[in-house]
């Protein structure tokens, strides 16, 4: 018996590789616990 | 105007249409009804303003006569459907105070079509229950007691805040989710319709993961027909789910009415021995095959032999693919963060204070079934199962249209009564859960009462053919001629 790769009787669409959605820095980062200088900002992780 | 929130959809529309009342009467009443029943802990988030200005917008349209297919209709929100500007939670602490800058397809439908949004209803954490117990913001109560004892009970989940919502009058109707069981069980227990339609049919994009391949956004009511209302407006393909499936969405109210003579009905046999099946619901069930038969139908009894097999299956399907989604939640980009000494000492402390117990289990069984040396003996094998369920299922639609079974195995139990039990808490789904894995229609819709208690009855149909399972659903509905009503209901307030 094959794993199920899909339950939908149908194939993976294919669409152009264009953006859709993207250069909005504000909304991308606007839930940050934390961002600094239009950035998400974690604990410092090179010494 | 009195007995506003008793209407149903479809007279709503009539009587917003007729100019009766208006859409600002109704919102206002609704809003009321919101409050009232705020003792259910329903609603994680009420938004009676934008009520307000949705409803004016409405008012505008319909003054003009440019009417919109649900304009002025008043509806509750899964908190975890994306809302733009207004919060989402998952019913989890690690979404703390996330305010989606992007609205979800399906409700972007429901607003582009006219309806008002009354708030954002409660669940179990990331949809992972059957009880709307395990929620960040504490349980909800449904709006039925028993007989003579007045614990509070569980509304099922996990869309039990939409049910509980809807079975009180506090919305005209609700979205939900369904990944095992989650729309139709709580819609039977809390004696209201609940349809997840096809998986494919209604988008994903911008619903909180809990599975992907599971998932199934669809709509909760007090009839069928507002369920099929509901439905034609969610339902359509979304390019931006890759899953979405590109296929015409027909008429489903007008697919309601007349008899099923010639249909033939699927009774599956091995569902009767399930053990945890109650008397009453047995009963319940016999009932409902009487009554299709009385409308012309032809019981047929069918066999899906991996009925046993399919929970065990989705116990390790859904938590391997919610360990995956799951994995977004770090604290960095959206939600809680607890700080730490390094970026690992934070990830580990913001997912340990962010998940409750029952997420953490399920996040632990999903990476165990995903590890290198259990793929195979554990997911793998799942997926096979997957196959054999989809496959039972394929073989029972050459005898039958459509198969009839309980929605769930018994009556609504009291808060806190299964909580430390969770193999009996997952084994409430266990008459849904193998139409989540095989994607195909499913409605319940209240058929009778259990213990004192609403009970509904589960029509599956092919895929794609939510309008076989709505007519049938809506036979059942007229032949059970459900009128019990909640002591929370509109008319207890």
């Amino acid at each position: 018996v094959p794993p199920m790769t899909s339950v939908a009787d149908m194939t993976l669409p294919m669409r152009d590789d264009v953006v859709t959605d993207g250069n909005d820095r504000a909304a991308a980062i606007g839930n940050a616990p934390r961002a600094a200088r239009g950035f998400f900002a974690v604990p410092k992780v090179v010494e | 105007v009195s007995g506003l929130v008793d209407l149903t959809i479809a007279e709503a529309r009539d009587g917003l249409r007729s100019k009766e009342f208006s859409a600002r009467e109704l919102a206002i009443a609704y809003n009321d009804a919101v409050e009232q029943i705020a003792p259910l802990n329903a609603f994680i988030t009420t938004t009676p303003e934008r009520a307000l200005d949705m409803a004016a917008a409405s008012d505008a349209r319909l003054v003009q006569g440019e009417a919109l297919p649900l304009d002025g209709i008043p509806l509750a929100i899964k908190d975890l459907f994306c809302t733009k500007g207004v919060l989402t939670t998952a019913a989890s602490h690690i979404l703390d105070g996330f305010i989606p800058p992007y609205e979800s397809t399906v409700t972007e439908k429901l607003w582009a079509a006219g309806a008002v949004m009354l708030g954002k209803t409660n669940l179990d954490e990331f949809a992972m229950g059957s009880s709307t117990t395990t929620s960040f913001y504490g349980a909800t109560e449904n709006p039925w007691r028993r007989p003579g004892d007045n614990r509070p009970l569980v509304p099922g989940g996990s869309s039990g805040g939409s049910a509980a919502a809807v079975a009180a009058h506090a919305a005209l109707a609700a979205t939900g989710t369904d990944t095992g069981g989650s729309i139709r069980q709580p819609a039977s227990f809390c004696g209201i319709v609940g349809l997840k339609p096809t998986y494919g049919r209604c988008s994903r994009w911008g619903v909180v993961a809990f599975a992907s391949s599971l998932d199934h956004p669809g709509p909760m009511t007090r009839t069928v027909r507002d369920a099929a209302i509901m439905l034609g407006v969610m339902a359509g393909h979304d390019p931006r789910d890759s899953t979405s499936a590109p296929v015409p969405v027909p008429d489903y109210e007008a697919a309601l009415g007349g008899n099923l003579k010639g249909m033939r009905v699927g009774i599956p046999r091995d569902h009767a021995g399930v053990s945890d099946l109650s008397t009453e619901n047995e009963a319940l069930w016999q009932s409902g095959i009487d009554w299709l038969r009385d409308a012309g139908a032809e019981p047929v009894e069918i066999s899906l032999p991996t009925t046993h097999v399919a929970l065990p299956a989705y116990y390790v399907i859904a938590p391997a693919e919610a360990s995956s989604n799951l994995a977004r939640y770090d604290g960095v980009k959206f939600g809680l963060r607890v700080d730490g000494d390094s970026l690992d000492d934070m990830y580990e402390k913001t997912r340990a204070a962010g998940f409750g117990a029952e997420v953490r289990r399920r996040i632990l069984i999903g990476t165990y079934v995903l590890s290198a040396g259990y793929y195979d003996a554990y997911y793998l094998k799942a997926q096979r199962v997957r196959t054999l369920i989809a496959r039972d299922f394929a073989a029972a639609f050459e005898r039958c249209d459509c198969i009839l079974t309980p929605t769930a195995p018994t009556a609504p139990f009291a808060i806190g009564e299964k909580s430390d039990d969770p193999v009996g808490m997952y084994l409430n789904d266990i008459f849904t859960v193998s139409s989540d894995l095989a994607g195909l229609p499913a409605i319940s819709v209240p058929a009778g009462l259990s213990e004192g208690l609403p009970a509904g009855l589960q029509i599956i149909g092919r895929a794609f053919d939510e309008a076989t399972v709505l007519r049938v659903g809506h036979v059942l509905e007229n032949a059970a001629e459900f009128t019990h009503v909640p002591v929370f209901g509109s008319s207890a307030r």
